[in-house]
């Protein structure tokens, strides 16, 4: 059992990883609360601010890392910066649960198909239909 | 069903339905290619217990019919946005010359809206991610 093992298939995973950036995103319980602000419609940074008790630095923060995780949309309006939900953003996350059953039914595949080639080891699909 | 949503994968495996379909409900042949542990009673009704990781999946068996269809439910109890019973997992054995397709439904997942459903996305996505990470080769 490889508890570590590396992405062999497609480069390195990791930092790039879209659906660990949107995690990441989600894990601050400040960012899953701006979601949810934001959520009714576009707000201003600052009135997404007033609602914390954080540095407005600290809120710009986390504003930044849900605009790079793909789960907030920024926009400019004047001086100020409008933020929504990015409803595009979870894309990733629902690309790896797409991924779970295929995964699995690979795997399922393999050990199927080395069970029946233990049965099966002397004749090869020599017959006719 | 509004707001729920289908999910479907499909394989196809050089041997009949009768040498696949013993995967789905033999719990030794079933931890060979999913999770680590599991606990089957493969009977209308019966028990689906199987572990993912750290990650209890709990339902149980509502169709057994080999070697063509098995359903059985799926849920993680303690998760508000995947109890036990909220979702549902079919699978359609289809023998085609020697071999078999496998089609796999997993019926009733939250839906992809993200505003209307982030509560349970946000503490789905957690699960999922972590099944999703389980998953990958």
């Amino acid at each position: 059992m490889s508890a570590a093992r590396g992405d062999a298939a497609s480069g390195a995973p990791g930092e790039g990883d879209p659906a660990d950036a949107v995690l990441r995103a989600l894990a601050d319980p400040h960012r899953r609360q701006i979601l949810r602000l934001v959520r009714g419609g576009e707000l201003a940074a600052g009135e997404i601010a007033s609602h914390f008790d954080a540095t407005q630095q600290g809120v710009s923060h986390h504003l930044q890392v849900l605009a790079k995780a793909g789960l907030l949309s920024e926009r400019r309006d004047g001086v100020r910066r409008l933020y929504a939900l990015d409803p595009h953003g979870l894309d990733p996350v629902r690309e790896v649960l797409a991924d779970l059953w295929p995964s699995a039914l690979e795997r399922l595949k393999y050990v199927v198909e080395q069970d029946q080639q233990k049965v099966a080891a002397p004749k090869r699909a020599g017959r006719k239909p | 069903m509004t707001g729920a949503e289908v999910l479907t994968a499909t394989v196809r495996i050089s041997a009949p339905p009768a040498a696949v379909f013993p995967y789905f409900i033999d719990p030794a042949l079933l931890v060979r290619w999913l999770g680590e542990w599991a606990d089957l009673d493969p009977e209308p009704g019966g028990r689906f217990a199987l572990d993912l990781g750290k990650t209890p999946v709990r339902g149980e068996y509502v169709e057994v019919e080999p070697p063509k269809r098995v359903v059985f439910t799926w849920g993680v109890p303690g998760r508000d946005s995947l109890p036990p019973g909220s979702t549902t997992v079919e699978i359609v054995l289809t023998a085609d010359g020697p071999d078999t397709v496998v089609e796999l439904f997993h019926h009733d997942l939250p839906a992809e809206e993200f505003d209307s459903h982030l509560e349970g996305w946000i503490a789905k996505l957690d699960q999922l991610v972590r099944l999703g990470a389980w998953a990958a080769p």
